[in-house]
């Protein structure tokens, strides 16, 4: 079974934080909020989080209340696997 | 860069086809603001209008570095550049969102006519409060049953006071941020589409621009363009597109501006000799020269890749950095190399760096080219 937060991380560390400590990269830190991921960047993780897990989002389902944290977003994709 | 035959062919075409049909009294229409409709349908039936889209949609299905070769040859024919920032605009933000993210349906109701010349496109994104932070946008479109109630007011739309078709970009809710945004095709007759105050610009006066309002306009949620929420995707794919193509008409443009000067250096006699002998003026023509094919590679480039299904975004927001930048820069040389002639309008040099200004600010200002190819190296 595919990890999920670690297909994540590594995304998000690989796309948007070259060269930065794994470490550093907290699961409860607000990506979006926080200015880690702009806009484009935002749209680039809900494109990939779809594609790689095969679901769809909805528009308020990407939201910051549950896309902004990877907790969060973990939580958002195991919800709409098991949904499917 | 080189061409390959049929691409030098359809570009000597596009020469020939421009300097027969698109040389009318470019002065006098710059001073009135007029556009060219009769001009407009004459693209259309060369075929200009539909050379991206697929036959089957009534285009002509052309690769897209033939398509530049096309473009650079309309901008080295023809001296009216608002006619052809009105082309591209309908090209790239109008026909390509629709082809790119359309439905079936919105596919087969609205390319045809996009492609023949009978629908004028236009793009409505930027607003008064929303220029190069563009996702900032807050019009707001409400669902409402079958259908989307948009309000709100857009800024520079091109084509806006003759445009049956428009591409606009509203919030489904300001609270998701970009992830709100979502892209609707909307006809200029529906009602509560107000086409606004008609802007005077500094350049590219022949391509109309305006206000756009919408006031309780509501939409049929067949029209929306792509999914609700996405609508990011589509003004990036759009702004991808006119990046890497809007400036191939402006490598004609700085090619006849080369072939002028030359000329001009050579006729134009000062203390006994031609002005080219002397170092200051002939060096500004080795760079306009220089200028002119560091430009042409980076175009093409955006060709190349676009055909190959590569990612094309860093390419493109180069090409549009350099390519603006030397384009304002080469109606600058111009104007100086023809001395007091080239300030006069009747020689239409002062016209060429007008028109040209407008490049560092539409499809993104040049500050935000540098922050896309920033956040590209990873900075």
């Amino acid at each position: 079974m595919t990890d999920v937060k670690a297909t994540i991380r590594q995304f998000i560390l690989a796309t948007y934080l070259p060269g930065e400590s794994p470490a550093n990269l907290r699961d409860d830190m607000p990506l979006r909020t926080s200015g880690v991921l702009d806009s484009l960047a935002t749209l680039g993780l809900v494109s990939f989080v779809e594609r790689e897990f095969g679901i769809e989002l909805d528009a308020y389902e990407t939201g910051v209340e549950s896309f902004d944290r990877i907790d969060d977003i973990v939580a958002l994709v195991e919800r709409k696997r098991a949904a499917q | 860069m080189d061409l390959t035959d049929e691409q030098r062919r359809l570009q000597e075409s596009a020469i020939a086809f421009a300097r027969q049909a698109l040389n009318y009294d470019v002065v006098a229409a710059d001073a009135a603001e007029e556009f060219n409709r009769d001009a407009w349908r004459q693209c259309a039936e060369f075929g200009v209008l539909g050379m991206p889209i697929p036959q089957e949609f009534g285009g002509l299905g052309l690769g897209l570095s033939s398509l530049l070769a096309v473009m650079e040859g309309l901008g080295y024919g023809t001296r009216d550049q608002g006619l052809l920032f009105s082309l591209n605009a309908h090209l790239w933000t109008n026909s390509i969102p629709i082809l790119m993210y359309g439905s079936e349906a919105q596919r087969r109701t609205y390319l045809p006519g996009l492609c023949n010349g009978s629908l004028i496109g236009a793009n409505a994104a930027s607003e008064p409060d929303a220029g190069s932070d563009i996702f900032s946008l807050r019009t707001r479109a409400v669902r409402d049953g079958d259908a989307y109630v948009l309000n709100g007011t857009k800024m520079f739309v091109t084509n806006a006071p003759v445009a049956d078709l428009i591409v606009a970009y509203a919030t489904i809710d300001p609270a998701l941020g970009p992830t709100g945004i979502t892209a609707f095709i909307i006809e200029r007759a529906t009602a509560g589409v107000i086409v606004g105050r008609k802007l005077h610009k500094m350049g590219l006066r022949t391509s109309p621009m305006a206000e756009v309002i919408f006031e309780n306009c509501r939409v049929p949620a067949g029209q929306r363009l792509g999914r609700e929420g996405r609508g990011v995707e589509v003004f990036e794919c759009s702004m991808e597109w006119e990046r890497g193509c809007i400036l191939a008409s402006c490598l004609g443009v700085m090619r006849r501006q080369l072939e002028e000067c030359i000329r001009h250096a050579r006729e134009r006699k000062q203390f006994g000799r031609p002005i080219g002998k002397n170092q200051s003026v002939a060096n500004r023509i080795v760079d306009m020269k220089v200028r002119i094919e560091t430009c042409r590679s980076l175009v093409y480039r955006i060709g190349t890749l676009k055909e190959r299904n590569q990612e094309a975004m860093l390419d493109a927001a180069m090409a549009k950095l350099h390519v603006s930048q030397c384009f304002v820069q080469s109606g600058l040389d111009a104007i100086q190399i023809y001395g007091g002639y080239g300030y006069m309008t009747e020689q239409q040099v002062e016209r060429d760096l007008r028109d040209a200004v407008g490049s560092s600010l539409y499809s993104g200002t040049s500050e935000i080219q540098r922050n896309i190819i920033a956040r590209a190296l990873g900075l």
